[in-house]
């Protein structure tokens, strides 16, 4: 009834990149064990994971994240207990799994290492395996080819050994056909709301309550203290604006680095692609190529048809809705056939039928900037620029510490700072520290100077504080109010008001419950019942999920059925279910499909993590929390 | 010829009636010794020997199911508990095979894979996996008490929730409700306290499906 192995191999997959992207990144030492003892991270079974092992490991992971999100990385963000309990937890299951292969004895031929090193696409060319491109892969990374095959061997082992876990789960059709059948029930329901509005005429509150709240709640109306402060900020773009380059200076860095200037050549063409697997039968393969050689046919008459005829037969659907339009690109961005056409052909030529993979392509090269190198005046702003960022991040290194000594020494004023670097004193509004702070404010270094008792009493400049790389921030408390309580007279609306509301609400709720099992015992209640709305468990209309769930928990074994419900906000609800439809689940529709697939992964999820605790229990595992926090 | 002192001929002499009491003793202990450890390399190249064989009618048999070649599953994992059943790839195979014998309609052959497995396999956790979908199975069979029987046995705790949960499902296919509720309450408790423990969240789908289907029973807490 499942789909099973295709659906599984995703599972398989996703389980099994848990396990090999430790060994991708940081490879082959990890297959080296115990080489340094003594301050292992966690032992598992006879294995430890030495502190370097680990660290090695945290270093690529945010190498790899530095990578992936650009420049505005924090490594801190990325180097939490949690990361780093996580990452040792897949270098763990890594163990585990490689010390029940070797418990398990099993192994993996000769050929079946071949066979499959042979299927990686990055060692292959024209679809074959290829010795060199397997060497150059292997070097280019850095890998020692009997360490690698290691590796490989011990990754296809590793596969064996999960593939009856992770890929031969049997949910069974009574559980899931009921599960399903729960999932896609209906449920007609009707509201009527008790809101707590209505019940505010009949809350009496006593004389004193108010005042009373205020005194046993004092710590709710406290002002925290606040502060007005001036600050200082000395950074390598504000020291850029103070600075100018000479054009002979950006002249002489343009003839240095003249090689930086040059572009290569790069081609614009357009492409109608008649598409054939690459390991399509013959009669197909001939029939494209009739088809490709018609077309060209086609072009030779009515040269300008390109783009018509482009919209009309490419399959590259994207290029096709352009006129079969590629834009600009290099060499090596395209598919090694189709990049030898381009650039062999003259601007406005048309090629031959050229074979790729993809199928056949007719192209036409649309435009053609041969290598050349920028000019001087197309580059010069960029070269200022570059040049006044260096002389500014040089200006910021000589002028860090001095920055430092000054506002230190001068405790009293900013401005002596301010005028030798020609930096503008900036004012904050009124601000606690509780508050989310302005830059550059917002660096909990600096804040907790500025609310320090050295800034606060004295009114004695902040240490400088390198609020991020290359912004050093100095600041000073102008003005100064202590936490206070607020007047009473100034709250008193407010708790009034929030008094009434809560007794409102209790009042709502307990009639709401009085009405609710009025109704359970059948008698009629007056109450304003909503339109019928049908629910099911994906489908909650606008309900809050806390209503949906308790819906669905009902017995609904005898119609009308009735839920209550408390909401904070307004007041209390009573659904009536009025009817109840059971869906015919069937394997074909989608949303069935899907759920199915669902239950499977959730069971083979929880499946695989049982198995993965059986292995902890054959080798144990200790973690050691302090080595986990060292870096 | 040498001489020997006095003293050297007395320990000589010793030496000979040491040897004389139990020489003998040690030259069969040597050749035991020899012998055992012969045995045990022999042993251990005869082990890795049909432990390759068996590997390479592993990798058949998951070709086989990939391709559904139920026929062709059946003979492999046929051949491993017969030929290979003192490897792992013997119980690894059956799992396999009742998985594409399921999909296929035939679950009595499932059935025979999996008890094999259940009873047989080299691993503790493929034993309680075999054991569980065992259950699974003869659920789908209406055979109820038969799959009850199967989850009395005490798995290893990890796979506790499952074997909970699988009851659930058995209970609700009986009619019994409350049974039903206990056993998924059972499951949900071992779920939170497995997920506490690991500090790591990862059962919370399961939990929600199990939930799900504790809640549709309508029995209250």
């Amino acid at each position: 009834m499942l789909d099973s192995v295709r659906n599984n191999k995703r599972i398989v997959q996703g389980f099994l990149v848990l396990i090999t992207i430790p060994f991708a990144l940081w490879g082959v030492e990890s297959y080296i064990q115990n080489s340094v003892s003594g301050d292992e991270v966690a032992t598992v079974g006879k294995v430890k994971i030495s502190q370097q092992e680990f660290v090695s490991a945290l270093n690529q992971q945010q190498e790899r994240l530095r990578v992936r999100s650009g420049g505005n990385f924090d490594s801190a963000l990325f180097d939490t207990p949690q990361v780093r309990r996580q990452l040792l937890e897949s270098l763990i299951t890594r163990k585990l799994l490689t010390q029940q292969v070797r418990k398990a004895q099993l192994t993996v031929s000769d050929g079946a290492l071949v066979n499959a090193i042979a299927s990686i696409p990055e060692f292959q060319e024209n679809n074959q395996f290829s010795k060199s491109s397997y060497e150059t892969a292997l070097s280019s990374q850095g890998l020692n080819k009997e360490l690698f095959e290691a590796r490989m061997r011990q990754d296809l082992a590793v596969q064996q050994l999960v593939l009856p876990i992770a890929a031969a789960s049997i949910p069974g059709v009574t559980p899931t056909g009921r599960w399903l059948s729960i999932k896609l029930e209906q449920r007609d329901v009707v509201e009527a709301q008790v809101p707590s509005a209505d019940y505010i005429n009949q809350v009496k509150l006593s004389t004193d309550a108010v005042k009373k709240y205020y005194a046993e709640h004092a710590k709710e109306f406290e002002l925290p203290e606040q502060v007005r402060a001036e600050f200082l900020v000395l950074s390598t773009n504000a020291l850029l604006t103070q600075l100018s380059v000479s054009e002979e200076e950006v002249r002489a860095r343009y003839t240095a680095d003249i090689n930086r200037y040059k572009e290569t050549e790069s081609r614009r063409a357009s492409h109608i692609l008649i598409a054939v697997a690459k390991n399509a039968p013959t009669a197909e393969v001939t029939s494209a190529k009739a088809k490709a050689e018609d077309l060209l046919a086609k072009l030779s008459k009515t040269p300008g048809s390109f783009a018509a005829l482009a919209k009309e037969y490419s399959k590259d659907t994207q290029s096709a809705d352009k006129g079969g339009d590629l834009g600009w690109f290099g060499r090596g961005l395209m598919t090694k056939p189709f990049e030898d056409a381009v650039f062999e052909l003259k601007e406005g030529a048309t090629s031959r039928a050229i074979r790729t993979d993809f199928g056949f392509h007719i192209i036409r090269v649309t435009g053609v900037k041969p290598e050349h190198v920028k000019s001087f005046d197309e580059v010069k702003l960029t070269i200022a620029d570059e040049l006044k960022r260096e002389l500014g991040a040089k200006r910021y290194a000589e002028a860090a510490e001095p920055f430092g000594n000054l506002v230190y020494e001068q405790p009293d004023s900013l401005t002596p700072a301010a005028e030798k670097w020609k930096l503008p004193i900036q004012q904050t509004g009124w601000l606690s520290k509780s508050d989310k702070l302005p830059f550059p404010l917002n660096n909990k270094k600096l804040a907790d100077a500025l609310f320090g008792e050295d800034a606060v009493k004295k009114k004695h400049n902040t240490e400088a504080v390198e609020v991020s790389p290359g912004t050093l921030v100095a600041a000073r408390v102008l003005e100064y109010k202590s936490a206070a309580l607020q007047d009473f007279a100034a709250v008193k609306e407010k708790i009034e008001n929030e008094l009434i509301h809560e007794a409102a609400l209790k009042l709502a709720i307990k009639d709401g419950e009085d009405k609710l099992s009025r109704l359970m015992k059948g008698e009629a209640v007056d109450m304003k019942w909503s339109t019928s709305k049908t629910l099911s468990q994906s489908n909650a209309h606008d309900l809050p999920s806390q209503a949906l769930q308790a819906i669905f928990k009902a017995r609904a074994d005898k119609l009308p059925a009735y839920v209550g419900l408390t909401s904070h906000n307004n007041g209390y609800v009573v659904y009536r279910i009025t009817a109840l439809k059971t869906a015919r689940p069937s394997q074909e529709d989608s949303e069935s499909h899907k759920l199915l697939e669902r239950y499977d992964q959730s069971v083979t999820e929880e499946e695989v993590a049982a198995w993965m605790g059986t292995l902890r229990e054959q080798f144990p595992v200790e973690i050691k929390k302090s080595a986990l926090e060292k870096r | 010829m040498a001489t020997y002192d006095l003293e050297e001929q007395e320990q000589l002499a010793e030496l000979k009636t040491w040897w004389q009491q139990y020489g003998n003793r040690i030259t069969s202990i040597a050749v035991a010794l020899a012998l055992a450890v012969a045995a045990w390399q022999g042993w251990q190249w005869w082990q890795h020997q049909q432990s390759a064989k068996a590997s390479a009618i592993y990798s058949g048999l998951q070709q086989a199911a990939e391709q559904k070649d139920t026929k062709r599953v059946k003979e492999l994992a046929g051949e491993l508990i017969e030929k290979y059943s003192g490897t792992s790839y013997a119980g690894m195979g059956a799992l396999i095979a009742a998985r594409i014998q399921v999909d296929q309609g035939d679950s009595k052959n499932a059935r025979v894979q999996l008890a094999w497995a259940a009873d047989h396999a080299n691993d503790i956790g493929l034993r309680a996996l075999a054991r569980l979908r065992l259950a699974t199975v003869l659920l789908d069979e209406k055979s109820y008490d038969e799959a009850l029987k199967q989850l009395v046995v005490e798995p290893p705790a990890p796979f506790a929730a499952r074997y909970a949960d699988v009851r659930g499902d058995i209970y609700v296919a009986q009619g019994k409700p409350a049974e039903a509720a206990k056993s998924y309450d059972d499951a949900l408790a071992r779920i939170d306290a497995a997920a506490k423990a690991e500090e790591v969240a990862r059962h919370q789908a399961y939990r929600e499906l199990v939930q799900t289907k504790r809640d549709a029973l309508g029995v209250s807490q």
